[in-house]
Parts: structure tokens; C-alpha cells; sequence
């Protein structure tokens, strides 16, 4: 068994550091994509929002992998050459999508969360809406954010591993190669891929408690 | 139901993505020579057919076979990795010239794709625990025994038509998560191509093929269906490489028992 | 409609329409009863996680960090191959009921936290004008905090059900027919990704909109104007 776990551990270990890659990228321009598209749903304003609505909630309501198919094998068929991804960039623009739908849920809920009266006495003083989200709402919502966040990021973390459809070879991918060479340690491979899911997520959810209690209590004036 | 339908609106809208036809080349062997590169895709089944060995290299017998047809065409070879789920959209999309596994050609799958002449007959067999009382094949099919099968593969439909009586459990996670289910008491027996089951048998020493192989199945590879040009070389291929005995010596080495275990 | 068939064939699909219905009532089964664990398993955690002993919060608290850092499949490989004999059941927990619980006590981990700060979002004035007019702790969360709560974290739970539903898949795994496998039938047969694909996402997308205008309900029924 131990030969066994140092001869796949190298192997996993480069699959892990595909995952921490690719879930970093997709966490940044997921969360920027998000950000934006949470502040605009909460305008009250039909245009905008509902087809952001539709747009949040498609994507939820589907699994991953079908948006995965449609920006790597359908989109390229459009014969539009910027639509032409290899596969890294297919899935960071694919699960960047996804994780957009869940940050801006969060990023909408937060910023509803602080009291009307601070954006109108923000505007009084002569801010423009800019202004007043920028210094001070968000700053308020951020608190509220934080707690949710830590979440969302481990389960985009986590659901990386759909990427290895289309050829990419990350954790569980490294690991399910390990399995088919030593079948009879697949529980060993297995737990030794928890284990390295666990080494990278359980900092991201310590990290996240830690900024939570940094930045005060979450507590909704009712 | 506003917000239902707004959705369902918006699922035909991708839906609609599918419209703009492929523009597809006159001839993929032509774009191949000019490329310099042959494009394969791959599916990481596991040993011996394809499978990733002990120093991180790829290979097993398809993945042998390619290479080889890549050295003789005097290209290089790009191999594109796909789960079964990416493989077909793989090829239908272009991103491959063809793919490369060990598919079996039916009626219906030919509708789609267009296969190779066999490149080999492969033998399915069923494996048991040594400690089940199953000496033929035939004794695992009754009422009340458990059979495990990779979900998606040829032998679901097979071990359905073989043995009706049978409980039968599909497993998303291949051939060695059907034979961690065997070891685990999970199924009585699993039920897999002779090769693979000969490597299990070296990992699991409690475990035994039963006697007697209800099936061979014909392995293809399969490309686009207006590929003709390609269709022919493929099949010239395999008509050359089994006349000067190359095809027989991969097969030897990966097909007909576990010796690869000791190199990979 | 004939142009649609270039694309999508929806004559096959129409061929596979039992496989289909057996493998959305089959994820629907699942992810219902598992929705119903989580949120269980999920609001005893958040109570537990917010106990102020040590020993009651500590172990929620590991339980909530454990789930959510190793993966699912892993979290039902391990209930499915390692789980011997349960002492009360008298036999292995099967395959459907093993996925389930492993599915549940899952998404549980997820929905405490959100469950979590719900309840910390109640004012203290409320439990305290609770506290006065006599009720007990589990009068006071029954009547006063959870309803106002769940009705605050609705959205986020949806998002939560929405990644529930979607993950009930893996329990093919374990060799669950569920409605992903449904699609891998016409894939596999037919070597139709579209319309294997295309179906199996319209589908999600039927219960993802069950489960949106079922949450705009209970959040109007809970008293969200309340807040």
C-alpha cells in the first residue's frame, strides 16, 4: 500500500496543481463577472434584470457539464473563429459563467440586505449612485458576503473536476488514472484525493470564517 | 410560469446554437499531410487498451496502434484525451480527425459514425469471488445473483439480453470500480472485456474468470461519416499491418493476458 | 420544424422517452428526499454550531469544514464500499439509500451554514420579546426565529437545492439509474450527443423551475414581509 501511495502521489499532485490553476482563474473573473452582474440586478430596472434573471438561472438549472459541451463542441460549429477555444480556455470561460450565477446571487442579497436609508442619505449628500455603492454600500455588504462566498468558492473548487471531459487532467482525473493501474486500491486513491481536495479547501473555509469574524458579525439590522 | 417559460425560451435559443453547419474540409487526409499532425481522440478506459502507466506515459494497445499508423503516415501525433462523453462530439465537431477506442459498431451507431473493419474480436467475460459457486458463465445468470457492468458500455445491452434474470448494477466509474463492487460483496459478478478482467485477476488473486465467453465483440475505430478517403486508408491499414504480423505482435503483448503489467 | 432535426432529432429522443421519464422521476425521488435530509441535518447543525458548548459546537462545526472540503463522489464511495452491516437495519444500506444519505448529509453541510446566518440575522429584540411571553428554546426557534430565517436565506437555499439536484447524479456512481444516465443511454446507442445532452439539461431545467416558483411560495408563506 505505501508504494502504492508514493508511486500516485507525484501524479496527483500535478493533478491538484491543474485544479488549484484552473479554479483560481475561474474564481477571479467568476467573482468579477458576478460582482457586476449582482450590483446591476439589483437596479430595479426590467431591462436589466430580467435577463439577467434568465441568465442566473439557467445556468443554475443546468448541469455544468452541458455548458461545458456547448462552449467547447457547439459554439466552435458557429464557424465565428473567436469562438474557437482550446480546451483550457473553453472551461475557464464555461465554469467562469457558472460561478458568475452564484456570486452575483450573493453579491444581490447582500447589497439588499443594507437598509435603503444608507444609499438615499449617501445620495442626499450629493453622491452619485457610483459613489454611494462604492463607499458606501459595499463596504457594508462585503460583510455580509464573505460567509456565503467561502462556499460557492469550494464548491467551483470542487466541481472543477468536470473539466476532465474535455481532456483536461486534474485531481480526480489524476486519481481515476492511479485507480485503472492499482484497481484493488481504489479506496486508498480516493482518500488520498479527499485528502488533497482537503488540503487546498479547508484553508479556503478557514480563511473565509477568519474574515468573517475580522469583519464583525454578520447581523442584519431588522 | 411567466419565469418557466421565460426559461424554456431561453434553452431553445441554445438549442438554436446547433443551426450553423460544420464547414467540413474535402478531405481530412490531405488537411492531416499538410497539417503534419494527426489528431486522435483518445478515451482513458483503462488497461490494456488505453490507460496512463507508471511513468505518466500514454498507452495500451489502441493507443500503440496509433502511434504507429501516425509513424508510418510520417506525421506526428496529437493525442486528445476525452471522457466517453466528449469523444463522439469530439470527432462530430472536427476537433479530431477520428477516435481511437475500442468501440463496437452496431446498426444504429453506424447510422452516425461511419467504422473501421475490426481491428480485433475481443472476448467478454464474466468474473466472480473463486468463493461463489460459479463455474460457467451461465451460473451467474439466475434470479437473485448480481452482476456489475460499466454504465454506457456495449455489455449492458448484452448482459440484459443474456441474463434477464439477473439483477443488473451499471457503475459510472469503469472497470475497477465494477471489480472494487466485486471485491466489496457489492455484486456477485462483473462482467468485462477477457483483457481487462486478466488484469483484475493479477490484483484481486481471490477473484476467477468463469469458464466459457458469451461474446466477442468487433473493436473499431470510427470517424465522420463523409470521411471516405480516410474510412479506406484506415482499413488498408489494418489489412497491412495484419499481413506483416504487427498488428498480431501488439495484440499478443497487450490483448491476450497481463505480460504488459510487468514493462507499464 | 424539420430544420430542428438537423440538430436535434427529436423522433430518437421520442423513442427514448420511458428511459427519460424513469430517470427524472428517479432524480426527482432523490434529490426531494435528500433536499428534505439536508435541510433537517442542516438546521440541527446550524443550532448545534451555535451552541455555546464547546463540545456540541465543535462537533458541528467538524462535521460542516469535513463535508465541505473533500468531494462528494468520495463522500459516497466511502458510505457505498466501506459501510459494513448496520447494527439496527440488520444488512448494508443499498445503493439508493446509501446515495441519498451520502447526498443529504452532504448539501446538510451547506445549507447549516446558510441555515446559520439566517439565524444570526434575527434581531436579539425578538428572541428576547419571545423569551418574555414564556417560550421555551424550541418554542422560540419553532415559532419565532426559523420561519423568518429560512424565509431571509430562501435564495441561497435555492442555490444550494440547485447544486443538490445537479450532483445527484454522481449516485450513478454507485450504480443509481438516475437522469443522467438516461442521457448516457442515447448517447451510447445512438451516439447522439445533442439530443442526449440537450434533453438531459431541459430536464434539470423543468425541476430547477419547479424548485423556483415552490421557493417564491414558501418565502411569501414564511413571512419574509416580516423582516
Amino acid at each position: 500500500m505505501t508504494d502504492v501511495i508514493l508511486s500516485t502521489l507525484p501524479f496527483l499532485l500535478h493533478g491538484l496543481w491543474m485544479t488549484v490553476r484552473i479554479s483560481l482563474i475561474t474564481i477571479i473573473f467568476g467573482s468579477l463577472i458576478g460582482a457586476v452582474v449582482g450590483m446591476l440586478r439589483t437596479l430595479d430596472h426590467a431591462v436589466v434584470t430580467y435577463p439577467l434573471g434568465v441568465y442566473i438561472h439557467a445556468l443554475r438549472g443546468t448541469p455544468f457539464l452541458i455548458h461545458l459541451y456547448v462552449v467547447f463542441f457547439m459554439l466552435p460549429a458557429t464557424g465565428l473563429s473567436w469562438l474557437q477555444l482550446e480546451a483550457f480556455p473553453a472551461a475557464v470561460v464555461a465554469l467562469s459563467l457558472y460561478t458568475s450565477t452564484y456570486v452575483a446571487e450573493i453579491f444581490r442579497a447582500a447589497i439588499q440586505a443594507v437598509p435603503r436609508g444608507q444609499s438615499e442619505a449617501a445620495r442626499s449628500t450629493g453622491m452619485t449612485a457610483l459613489q454611494s455603492m462604492w463607499y458606501v454600500i459595499l463596504p457594508q455588504a462585503v460583510k455580509l458576503m464573505i460567509p456565503p462566498m467561502g462556499g460557492v468558492y469550494v464548491i467551483i473548487i470542487k466541481g472543477t473536476s468536470i473539466v476532465s471531459v474535455i481532456g483536461i487532467a486534474e485531481l480526480v482525473r489524476a486519481g481515476e488514472h492511479a485507480t485503472q493501474r492499482h484497481p484493488r486500491e481504489l479506496m486508498v486513491i480516493y482518500g488520498m484525493t479527499a485528502l488533497l481536495y482537503f488540503a487546498y479547501c479547508y484553508p479556503v473555509l478557514r480563511l473565509a470564517r477568519w474574515a468573517e469574524t475580522k469583519f464583525g458579525s454578520v447581523r442584519l439590522p431588522s | 410560469m411567466k419565469k418557466i417559460s421565460k426559461l424554456f425560451g431561453l434553452s431553445l435559443c441554445a438549442l438554436g446554437l446547433g443551426v450553423f453547419a460544420q464547414s467540413a474540409s474535402a478531405d481530412v487526409l490531405q488537411d492531416i499531410v499538410k497539417r503534419g499532425e494527426l489528431r486522435v481522440a483518445v478515451q482513458t478506459q483503462g488497461p490494456p487498451v488505453s490507460f496512463v502507466d507508471k511513468n505518466g506515459e500514454r498507452t495500451g494497445f489502441a493507443i500503440e496502434v496509433v502511434k504507429m499508423m501516425a509513424d508510418d503516415m510520417g506525421v506526428e501525433l496529437m493525442l486528445l484525451d476525452f471522457d466517453w462523453k466528449g469523444l463522439i462530439p469530439a470527432v462530430n465537431s472536427g476537433k479530431a480527425d477520428f477516435l481511437a477506442a475500442d468501440m463496437t459498431p452496431n446498426a444504429k451507431r453506424t447510422l452516425v459514425l461511419s467504422f473501421t473493419e475490426p481491428y480485433l474480436y475481443s472476448d467478454v467475460v464474466l468474473y466472480s469471488k473463486k468463493t461463489q459457486p460459479f463455474v460457467m458463465w451461465q451460473d451467474a445468470c439466475k434470479e437473485g445473483v448480481s452482476i456489475g457492468v460499466v454504465q454506457g458500455s456495449s455489455n449492458v445491452g448484452l448482459l440484459q439480453a443474456l441474463c434477464p434474470d439477473s439483477t443488473i448494477k451499471e457503475y459510472a466509474g469503469g472497470g475497477a470500480a465494477v471489480a472494487q463492487a466485486v471485491s466489496a460483496d457489492r455484486v456477485d459478478a462483473g462482467i468485462n472485456d477477457f483483457a481487462s478482467a486478466a488484469g483484475y485477476m493479477v490484483e484481486y488473486t481471490e477473484f476467477g474468470i468463469l469458464d466459457g465467453a458469451p461474446k466477442r465483440w468487433p473493436l473499431s475505430f470510427a470517424t465522420r461519416p463523409d470521411e471516405h478517403h480516410l474510412l479506406r486508408w484506415m482499413d488498408n491499414y489494418f489489412m497491412l499491418i495484419r499481413n506483416d504480423g504487427r498488428l498480431e505482435e501488439l495484440a499478443d503483448y497487450w490483448m491476450r493476458g497481463p505480460v504488459w503489467k510487468n514493462d507499464h | 420544424m424539420d430544420w430542428i432535426l438537423d440538430f436535434y432529432n427529436y423522433r430518437v429522443v421520442g423513442q427514448y422517452l420511458p428511459e427519460f421519464a424513469r430517470g427524472l422521476g428517479s432524480t426527482a425521488w432523490i434529490s426531494l428526499v435528500s433536499l428534505v435530509m439536508s435541510l433537517s441535518v442542516g438546521t440541527v447543525a446550524a443550532m448545534m454550531r451555535m451552541s455555546a458548548n464547546p463540545i456540541v459546537w465543535r462537533i458541528a462545526a467538524g462535521y460542516v469544514q469535513a463535508i465541505r472540503s473533500t468531494p462528494l463522489l468520495i463522500q459516497i464511495y466511502l458510505f457505498y464500499f466501506t459501510l459494513p452491516a448496520l447494527p439496527l437495519l440488520g444488512r448494508r444500506l443499498d445503493e439508493l439509500e446509501g446515495g441519498i444519505i451520502a447526498l443529504g448529509l452532504n448539501a446538510g453541510a451547506y445549507m447549516s451554514e446558510i441555515i446559520r446566518a439566517g439565524i444570526e440575522s434575527i434581531s436579539r429584540r425578538q428572541i428576547e420579546g419571545a423569551q418574555s411571553v414564556g417560550m421555551t428554546y424550541l418554542q422560540r426557534m419553532r415559532h419565532v426565529v426559523l420561519p423568518q430565517a429560512f424565509a431571509r436565506v430562501a435564495p441561497p437555499l435555492l442555490g444550494q437545492t440547485a447544486v443538490l439536484i445537479k450532483e445527484s447524479s454522481l449516485v450513478s456512481f454507485i450504480g443509481v439509474f438516475e437522469l443522467f444516465g438516461a442521457g448516457l443511454v442515447v448517447l451510447n446507442e445512438r451516439l447522439m450527443p445533442n439530443e442526449a445532452f440537450l434533453t438531459v439539461a431541459a430536464c434539470y431545467l423543468a425541476i430547477y423551475a419547479v424548485m423556483l416558483s415552490l421557493t417564491g411560495y414558501a418565502q411569501r408563506r414564511l413571512g419574509g414581509t416580516a423582516a
